[in-house]
Parts: C-alpha cells; sequence; structure tokens
C-alpha cells in the first residue's frame, strides 16, 4: 500500500492553498470510492503522491440549488445527496437513474460528484448524463477560477486537464425545455452492484411533433466522454418514428468504431450499444 | 415419503437457530485473523511474477536491512522446500502465478509489505501451457520433474459396463456434443488465516488455523518442522466458509507460518489478502468433455461415452475427484452399457482443486443439456426422455451398483414439474415475441454421499456427559459454516433425549481426538455422525446403570426421556438426569466414550469403475426460470424451484440455507462467475471483477426438502451440502436453450456468450 500523509482542509480556498503548497504530490479525497482503491493497489495513476488533502469536511461544497434557469451543483454532493433532491428528480430525472446505479448503498453514501468525474472512468455512469447536459465545471486554485464544458477535460480513460492544483467547486447545467424526455439506460454483467458495460444518457426535446433538440451520449464506447452529434442530427427536425430512432442508433455505433477503432469486444458492442440507444431513445420519447 | 414430517424425531426434523448463530451475527465470533498473541509477528509470501518461470537471481539484502525485519527466506535457505505432497513451500521455479519465492516475517503488516517489496528478483521466463490441449501437445514443456508428460496418471478413472461399441450398434440414433466449462472461485467470506505459536508446553508449534481438516494441515506443519505429528498442534476456530477450498491452501501457509516461528522463536499470523487468497486457494477445475449416446427410436438410451479431460492448474493432489467425475458421469439414468474415462493434466494455471461438488457439477452441467440434445435429436419431449431413463429402485447405475433403497426421484421430479407447471411453460415458451424472453430448464442428478468407495468413510468422536448433566462433543469433523455444530447437537439431543442447550461442540483441536479424515463430500451429517450416534448411546447405557441403582430397579426397566430418567413400568418413579450425572461421577465412574466408526466394505473396482460406488445416493431436481435479454445476451434468473432427497431432515432451516447458499452459487458457475486467466495470469484477482451474484440477482428461491427411509445414514439422512449446487448449471442451460432456441455449451453463460453464440475472448486470444 501506498505510504502518504494526510491533510485537512477546512475550506474551499484552504484546500486550495494546500494544493499549491503541495502541487503534483498531492491529491484530494472526498468520499475516497475510487481514491482508497487505487492506493490500496499502488496504482501507477497516483504516481508520486505524498499526501492526501482531505476535503470531506467542506460542507460549502454540498449543496444543489436552481438558479434561474440553471442548475447548480456543489463539488462535494453525494450520490445519495443527488438522489433524494426534488429539484434534480424533478429537472433531470435520468441523471438520478443514474447516479442511483452506481456501486452499492455504501458507495453511494461516500463517492461525490466530483470525485466521479475527476476519477475519469469511461465506465462512469454520471459522466455521461452531464456530457449529454452540455455541463459546465467551475474550477478553482490560487490563480483564479475558469469555467470549462465538461466534455472539454477528458485528456483519456482515467486522465483529465485539470492542473494539479485545481479542484472542481460547482457543476452547473441549464434546466431542460419542459418538453424534454430523459433517458439512462446501463447494462452490467449483473443488476447491482455493477460497473456499466455500456451506458447510455439522452435527452429529447419534441415541439409540436418534431424533435427540435436531442442530446446523446455513451459511456465505454467512445474514447473521451462526448455527444455523438451525428447521431444527434438524424434525429433533429424530424417527427419520432421507429426507422429514424434505429438510424440513430446505428450512427452511434458506427461512430464508436470510426473513433475507437473496431477491437476485440466490437463484435459484442456494435449491435449492443445499438439496442441500448434505441431503448433509450424510445424511453425519452415514451414510446415504450 | 412426500416432502417433511412424518417421521416421528424428537429433536431430529426441527428448525432450531443454529448454536453458533448469536455470536456470528453480533460479532462476537473470533476468527483466527482476529487472534493476536504477545510477541507475534506478520508473516507474508513473495508470489512470482510469472506464470513459468526460474529464479536466476533473487536479491534480499535491502529487505533484510528494513528495521523490523525479522526473516526472509528464499528457495536456498528452506531445508525442504518441497511439500510432502506435490506443492512447494517456496520456489525457485514457478508453475503458476500463486508459487511462493520468497517467505517474509516482519514486526507489523507495513513492514512486511514494504520487505516483500524490496526483495529483488530476476526471472527467466519459460515456456508455459496453459489449456488442455497445449498441456498435451507433443512437444509440450513438461512441467514436473520425472514425469513423461503433463497427464497426472493417477487421477484416470474409468468405467466400463457392458460394451459400449455393442450398444451403439444397437441404437438407432447416435448424438455427439461437446461442453466446457471454467474456472470457479469459492467467494468464502473469510479468506484464509493461520497464527503460529512455537509454544514448547504443547510440543514443537500450536497453530490456529481456518482449517477445512486440521488434521490434514497438522500433516503440513510436521513436514516442514520435521518432526513428529504428535509435537504439532492445530486448534480451529470457527471457520468463515470453505466449500473444499480451506484443504491444501491452508496446509501450505500453516506451514511457512510454523517454519516463521519456528526460525523467529514468534508467534507468526499469516492473513491473506483477497487477492492473494484467489491467486493461492484451488478453484474448480475447468472441464472439457465430450458425450456421445445411443438411443433406440423409443427413447431408450443403450450406450453411453464420456471423454472428459480437467485443467488441474500446476499442483494438484486430488486426483479422487474424478473417482468422483466417472461414477456421475453418465447422470441420473440407467444405461447398459458407459464407458467413461476422465483424467486431469497439468498446465500453468492458478491449481485447481475441491470446490462444492467436487467435479460433478461440471458433469451435470453437460449431462443435464446432453439429454435434452439427444431427446430432440429424436423428436422425444425432453421430460418424456428423462422419464423413461432415470434411475428408479433396483437400477443399476453406470457401476452396476444395484439401487436397493428408495429411489425418490419419480416423485421428486413429478413434485416439481407441477409446482412450477413446468410442462405448460416449456411448450409456452417456445415461441415468444419481444427482445425479452422466457425460459424453463429442469436437471436431475443423484450424489453419491460421503466418501463411498473413494476411501474409507470412518471418523470418530467422543460423547461424555459431565457431572452437571451437560454434555461435551468432541469429533474430528469441522463447522466451517455449513451448521456441522448444529446437526450434530440434534443427533446428540435425539439419541439421548436431552434438550440441545445442554450439549456443546466446541470445535477441533487436534491434541483432544484421533484424525477423523476431511470434513468433505457432504460426509459431515451423513456418515460423520455415525459414531456420534453410537457413543452417544453407550454414554446413555452407562448412565442407565447409575440411574437403575438410584431408582431401586433394574437396568432394563430404565429410560431417559427429556433429561429425565423414570422406571418404564412406573413412570411417576423418576429422576432427573442431571442427580444422576453426579452421582455417577462421585462414584469414580466417567460417562464418557470414543467410539470409531468403521463402515462396511465396499466391492468396488477402481480399474473398471465397478461396484459399489457408494453406500447410498441423494436424489435431486431443480427447476430453474429466466429471463433472457436476447438483444444483450443478459440473463436473469428468475426463479428456481429446488428440491432434494435428505433422507432426514436433521434442522429444515439449516436445509433451506444450504440449498439458498447452492442456488446462488450455482447461478454464478453458470451465468455471472468469469475467471479470467489469460496465459495464467489472473485478471480477476478480487470482487471487482469478478462478478457473482447480489442479493439482488439471486432468484427467489422455493426449497422442497423430502424424505424417505434409507438406513445407510446416521438416522437415515443424506448429504446435502453440494446436491444443492449442481444442478443448477444444467437447469439454467436448459432454460436459456427454452428461451433462445440456442445452446450455451460453454460455461459461464454470460452476456456475450449468450448473444453471441461464442467465447469473446479479450484483445482477440492474443
Amino acid at each position: 500500500m501506498l505510504r502518504f500523509d494526510y491533510l485537512k482542509a477546512v475550506s474551499i480556498d484552504n484546500a486550495c492553498e494546500l494544493l499549491s503548497q503541495y502541487s503534483g504530490e498531492s491529491r484530494l479525497i472526498a468520499g475516497g470510492t475510487d481514491i482508497m482503491v487505487q492506493i490500496r493497489k499502488d496504482d501507477e495513476r497516483l504516481g508520486n503522491m505524498k499526501y492526501i488533502i482531505d476535503i470531506g469536511d467542506v460542507c460549502e461544497l454540498s449543496y444543489v440549488e436552481s438558479e434561474g434557469n440553471t442548475i447548480l451543483i456543489g463539488a462535494g454532493l453525494t450520490h445519495k445527496e443527488a438522489c433524494s433532491s426534488a429539484l434534480l428528480k424533478e429537472n433531470v430525472p435520468f441523471l438520478v437513474e443514474a447516479v442511483n446505479s452506481i456501486g452499492s448503498p455504501q458507495i453511494r453514501n461516500r463517492g461525490t460528484f466530483a470525485g466521479n468525474i475527476c476519477n475519469a472512468s469511461p465506465a462512469s455512469d454520471l459522466i455521461p448524463v452531464l456530457v449529454a447536459l452540455d455541463a459546465k465545471l467551475r474550477l478553482k486554485s490560487m490563480s483564479g477560477e475558469r469555467v470549462v464544458e465538461i466534455a472539454s477535460i477528458f485528456e483519456k480513460p482515467y486522465k483529465t486537464t485539470i492542473s494539479p492544483d485545481e479542484m472542481i467547486t460547482e457543476i452547473s447545467f441549464k434546466k431542460l425545455p419542459a418538453e424534454t424526455g430523459t433517458a439512462f439506460v446501463k447494462l452490467g454483467y449483473r443488476k447491482a452492484v455493477t460497473i456499466a458495460r455500456m451506458n447510455v444518457a439522452v435527452c429529447v426535446t419534441v415541439e409540436d411533433g418534431v424533435i427540435a433538440d436531442a442530446r446523446i451520449s455513451a459511456g465505454s464506447v467512445m474514447p473521451t466522454p462526448c455527444r455523438i452529434t451525428s447521431a444527434e442530427q438524424i434525429l433533429k427536425g424530424s417527427r419520432p418514428a421507429e426507422n429514424l430512432i434505429e438510424s440513430a442508433a446505428k450512427e452511434v455505433s458506427k461512430e464508436m468504431i470510426k473513433r475507437s477503432g473496431y477491437r476485440w469486444s466490437t463484435e459484442y458492442k456494435q449491435p449492443v450499444i445499438e439496442v441500448l440507444t434505441k431503448r433509450a431513445l424510445k424511453k425519452a420519447l415514451g414510446v415504450e | 415419503m412426500p416432502l417433511i414430517g412424518q417421521k416421528k424425531f424428537k429433536y431430529l426434523n426441527k428448525s432450531i437457530p443454529r448454536v453458533d448463530a448469536f455470536n456470528k451475527v453480533t460479532g462476537k465470533t473470533r476468527f483466527v485473523a482476529d487472534i493476536n498473541l504477545p510477541e507475534m509477528i506478520y508473516g507474508g509470501m513473495l508470489h512470482s511474477l510469472y506464470p513459468h518461470a526460474r529464479v536466476k537471481r533473487i536479491d534480499v539484502s535491502k529487505a533484510r536491512k528494513i528495521p523490523g525485519v525479522y526473516a526472509i527466506l528464499t528457495y536456498k535457505d528452506v531445508k525442504k522446500p518441497k511439500s510432502w505432497a506435490i506443492f512447494m513451500y517456496v520456489t525457485d521455479v514457478a508453475r503458476h502465478v500463486g508459487d511462493v519465492v520468497a517467505l517474509v516475517a516482519a514486526e507489523s503488516p507495513d513492514i512486511l509489505d514494504l520487505a516483500l517489496k524490496s526483495i529483488e528478483v530476476e526471472y527467466e521466463e519459460l515456456p508455459g501451457v496453459f489449456t488442455v490441449d497445449e498441456a498435451m501437445a507433443e512437444d509440450a514443456p513438461i512441467l514436473h520433474e520425472g514425469m513423461k508428460s503433463n497427464k497426472f496418471e493417477p487421477s484416470h478413472f474409468k468405467i466400463r459396463k457392458g460394451d459400449v461399441q455393442k450398444g451403439f450398434a444397437e441404437s438407432d440414433l447416435i448424438v455427439e456434443r461437446d461442453y466446457e466449462t471454467s474456472h470457479v472461485e469459492h467467494v468464502y467470506i473469510e479468506p484464509e488465516a493461520v497464527v503460529a505459536d512455537p509454544n514448547p508446553n504443547e510440543g514443537a508449534m500450536t497453530v490456529y488455523a481456518t482449517s477445512q481438516n486440521p488434521y490434514f494441515t497438522r500433516r503440513w506443519v510436521a513436514d516442514i518442522l520435521d518432526v513428529n505429528v504428535n509435537q504439532v498442534r492445530i486448534v480451529q476456530p470457527p471457520v468463515g466458509g470453505a466449500f473444499g477450498g480451506k484443504e491444501e491452501a491452508v496446509g501450505l501457509i500453516a506451514a511457512r507460518a510454523a517454519l516463521l516461528a519456528k526460525i523467529t522463536d514468534r508467534p507468526v499470523k499469516i492473513a491473506l489478502s483477497r487477492e492473494e487468497s484467489i491467486l493461492e486457494s484451488g478453484k474448480r477445475h475447468p472441464f472439457k468433455l465430450h458425450y456421445k449416446a445411443g438411443v433406440t427410436k423409443d427413447g431408450k438410451l443403450k450406450a453411453m461415452e464420456c471423454n472428459i479431460i480437467s485443467n488441474l492448474g500446476a499442483y494438484n493432489m486430488h486426483q479422487y475427484m474424478n473417482f468422483r467425475t466417472s461414477v456421475h458421469a453418465a447422470g441420473a439414468y440407467e444405461i447398459p452399457n458407459v464407458k467413461v474415462d476422465v483424467f486431469g493434466v497439468f498446465t500453468n494455471n492458478v491449481v485447481s482443486a475441491a470446490m462444492r461438488g467436487y467435479s460433478a457439477p461440471q458433469t451435470i452441467f453437460a449431462v443435464e443439456q446432453f439429454m435434452e440434445e439427444v431427446a430432440e435429436e429424436l423428436g422425444m419431449e425432453p421430460l418424456e426422455f428423462k422419464r423413461k431413463n432415470h434411475l428408479k429402485r433396483g437400477s443399476l447405475t453406470a457401476t452396476s451398483q444395484k439401487l436397493t433403497a428408495p429411489v425418490i426421484l419419480d416423485e421428486i421430479i413429478e413434485t416439481v414439474v407441477k409446482k412450477t407447471d413446468y410442462e405448460r411453460k416449456h411448450k409456452q415458451y417456445a415461441s415468444q415475441n419481444g427482445p425479452i424472453k422466457k425460459g424453463i430448464g429442469l436437471a436431475i442428478c443423484f450424489r453419491g454421499c460421503g466418501l463411498g468407495s473413494e476411501m474409507k468413510d470412518s471418523s470418530g468422536s467422543m460423547v461424555t456427559m459431565t457431572e452437571d448433566g451437560s454434555v461435551l462433543i468432541n469429533h474430528g469433523l469441522v463447522d466451517q459454516g455449513q451448521g456441522l455444530k448444529t446437526a450434530y447437537s440434534q443427533i446428540v439431543a435425539e439419541t439421548l433425549s436431552i434438550p440441545v442447550s445442554n450439549i456443546h461442540f466446541i470445535g477441533v483441536d487436534t491434541h483432544s481426538l484421533p484424525d477423523g479424515g476431511m470434513t468433505v463430500a457432504s460426509r459431515g451429517t451423513v456418515m460423520g455422525s455415525q459414531s456420534l450416534k453410537i457413543a452417544a448411546e453407550q454414554v446413555k447405557e452407562m448412565l442407565k446403570r447409575s440411574a437403575a441403582i438410584m431408582l431401586e430397579t433394574d437396568k432394563e426397566n430404565v429410560e431417559l426421556e427429556d433429561a429425565m430418567f423414570y422406571c418404564k413400568d412406573n413412570p411417576e418413579k423418576r429422576i432427573p438426569l442431571r442427580d444422576v450425572c453426579t452421582m455417577h461421577y462421585w462414584t469414580g465412574q466417567q460417562a464418557s466414550v470414543y467410539y470409531w466408526f468403521y463402515p462396511p466394505d465396499t466391492n468396488y473396482d477402481m480399474s473398471i469403475g465397478q461396484g459399489d460406488a457408494f453406500p447410498t445416493y441423494a436424489y435431486t431436481c431443480v427447476v430453474a426460470e429466466v429471463e433472457v435479454d436476447t438483444e444483450t445476451g443478459f440473463v436473469d434468473v428468475v426463479k428456481v424451484t429446488s428440491a432434494h432427497d435428505v433422507g432426514t431432515a436433521v434442522n429444515p432451516s439449516l436445509i433451506r440455507g444450504q440449498v439458498n447458499g447452492g442456488v446462488a452459487m450455482g447461478q454464478g458457475f453458470a451465468v455471472l462467475e468469469d475467471f479470467v486467466v489469460e496465459k495464467g495470469r489472473v485478471l480477476t484477482q478480487n470482487y471487482d471483477k469478478y462478478i457473482i451474484p447480489t442479493s439482488i440477482d439471486v432468484p427467489d428461491i422455493d426449497v422442497l426438502i423430502f424424505e424417505c427411509d434409507d438406513p445407510a445414514g446416521t438416522y437415515g439422512t443424506k448429504s446435502i451440502g453440494e446436491p444443492s449446487t449442481e444442478a443448477m448449471g444444467g437447469a439454467i442451460a436448459n432454460a436459456i436453450y427454452n428461451a433462445t432456441g440456442r445452446r450455451v455449451r460453454h460455461l459461464p453463460a454470460n452476456i456475450e456468450k449468450v448473444l453471441l453464440g461464442k467465447k469473446l475472448l479479450r484483445g482477440g486470444g492474443k
């Protein structure tokens, strides 16, 4: 097991100070559901980590709010807290569904939004939903603050472009138009405590019988999380129909192969990501 | 006898709470890993980086300099690196990734960890063999010195009944199929742990061990220390699950801890992490099975031939597993001509060993699908075909054993078929619309109770009635979570007619009783308690003498009931057991009996696999209901009806517990548990990757318990631990076929295999 020192931050500013002071050799810990596992197996991703900075008790990081047309989520919000948020349930039911499928009750009690994002697992259940929502991340460090698109931070699996002295403080996204249906569909090897073999998050806005907007994002499918715009384009401007859904789903698998290449698992993933996409779209459209 | 409840027992047939339940659920139970002795230090192992490699150079100098490191032992420091069996305590040639190249003892787990990481090893990789085919190739590297090939010759077991060639010639149809199964991990909740204490008062070494077979563990410790067996004491605290896994794996670490303890003169604890446990403990053998059957037009089986090869991994001492395999390979069917060949080959994989079912579940998975495939080729309903051919009272088994005791398969099958509405559903599910398809599948099996002709199923026990009327049980078999302490207490309670609360069975201490063999083969209750019943009866007879004096009557006129002695001719004339025990003791007598049960000889010819293989058999029928997502391959096991002939139900609640666990384990074997070894490397070393069913995945389980009158086991009991899991693979596979119209002939039936109809190899298998 890796050896390190433990530091406790009492506020966001304090955490930023510590991150700056031990830049490059420290990691933040909140729920610890990923990093504890990595520590136990001497994961090389932790590199030369010498300090753990605990932000688990920084309560200013834990909130869900609505501000005008925007929903603001504190970086330290736990999955369990998200599951019991009426605001999230009402506005983004697929987000609640996704986080409710993460790990076990114990994991959901501890695990946080920012932790899940920073771990940057290709199989994350939360990231595809936030990507579909075009969520923005507020990053803070001693040198200031910046706001970035969530999809822009993923360099490769388990690696983000967030700099070592920065921390996520807030996640935000615009509320969806009233006529929007959402869905999150996940396939794992078993029914609970399961990592997604693949997952799909979609939101579809239908106005006057026509799909005005569609957003599709999938986990364990693309090299880095992103919206699959070519598939979204197929849907936009048309009336929902079986063959339309079918072609959008096919486009998702086509895009997967185009971007990730044809791999040993593609023989399975290709037909199944199409099925999952179809199911998600139908669910969002309320046609099944 | 339908279901349970028609036998007249006072203490058996009762669902009393487990005697160890309270301590376990309140966290009071002390397991081996909880034991901390004064001055105790920590032992650990450095495992090989490669599945087949020679250690060219090993440098421990850096590790040795770490303060708090007490001992580092490599191959050259150990006088006897090879155990009494084929296994290595520590080696310079690693034959699998669980092989150990260095042993370390240190002040704390942290220092131990640091020391293990500071050992520098340079390996020379050797070419490895991983599949059965690779191991048997003509130019294959041979794993073990002195062997001509990788075939483990003693593991070749045969059945030769009748003449299969003649049987095939008389058949109207011949069908052949191939099946395969994978490694399966035990997944006991408690990883292996030992504490070795160099306590001179008790001999050379005392070891507290999570052992399934403490006397067997003793042999390893005496071996490594090169001392007589009487110098080693093994104490067995409560064990958190074993399922066959805590035999040689625990023997090895007990020996290593003992050696480190001897060298450092400090108590040494070795407690395996989950990763180490998965690396070192034996898995269920992966099987390759080829089946060939001949049948007549009217659906009578004429001949069956089974060729089975098992993947042993690097080391193996379980040649007798294939005795079990051979006896059960042809299934619970009466076939006039049977030929079975089964053997194992060594490979550079992790070790295969005993795992709940002892290599019967693999054959049942195969034969239960095979019988349905044969029926289908014949154009016959599979159930009809099974009804026609299954074993009945008076049948001759594949080993030509005549089944003289009741065979209640008919009754069990028909009850389950009716209760599950099997026939209607089976027909209906053959044509369904929509992506989610339902399926129902049935499997039957029979299981030889106890060790049978594998080896003498003898064991001994001591029953001691103390001066206050309470009873101590000493027995060589262990409670490993299956509930043996409760079952034994009930059996003694029944025999003596005293309450279970007056009986105490603490567990095994090898200094207190002779070796009663291993707690395996579901023999604990059915055979292991034979001696217990007789010892208790003899204790009762002893006490009757004292009671007769106190009641002023003849011994023949005295009876014991509910802890009260009374005169048969005048039940009002009575005296409490406690008073009799007190008098018995103070008059210089002991109400204590040690009895060794030695079963009658069996008539079995191993060379042709003919004769009486087991004293009797337990019969099973399982129906599994599934929902298959035909677009993703996900198999949801929705309901399982598991019906078992237990002979006599000692404790129906515990039987249901066994069956619930067996169903979950069988579900894992059938659809979920994919133990991934790639060129000898284990990719599923913890439960993040090795997927077992959670409580949410486990189906709704209906347990049906049947009793019958069979004199072979104690109080008519039969085995249940292993029968409860072994039919699951076949039942689920048949249900998947019913849903999808496609056979999964290679377990586990995971999402990829069910969807694509083939195994998807990581990296394309390169």
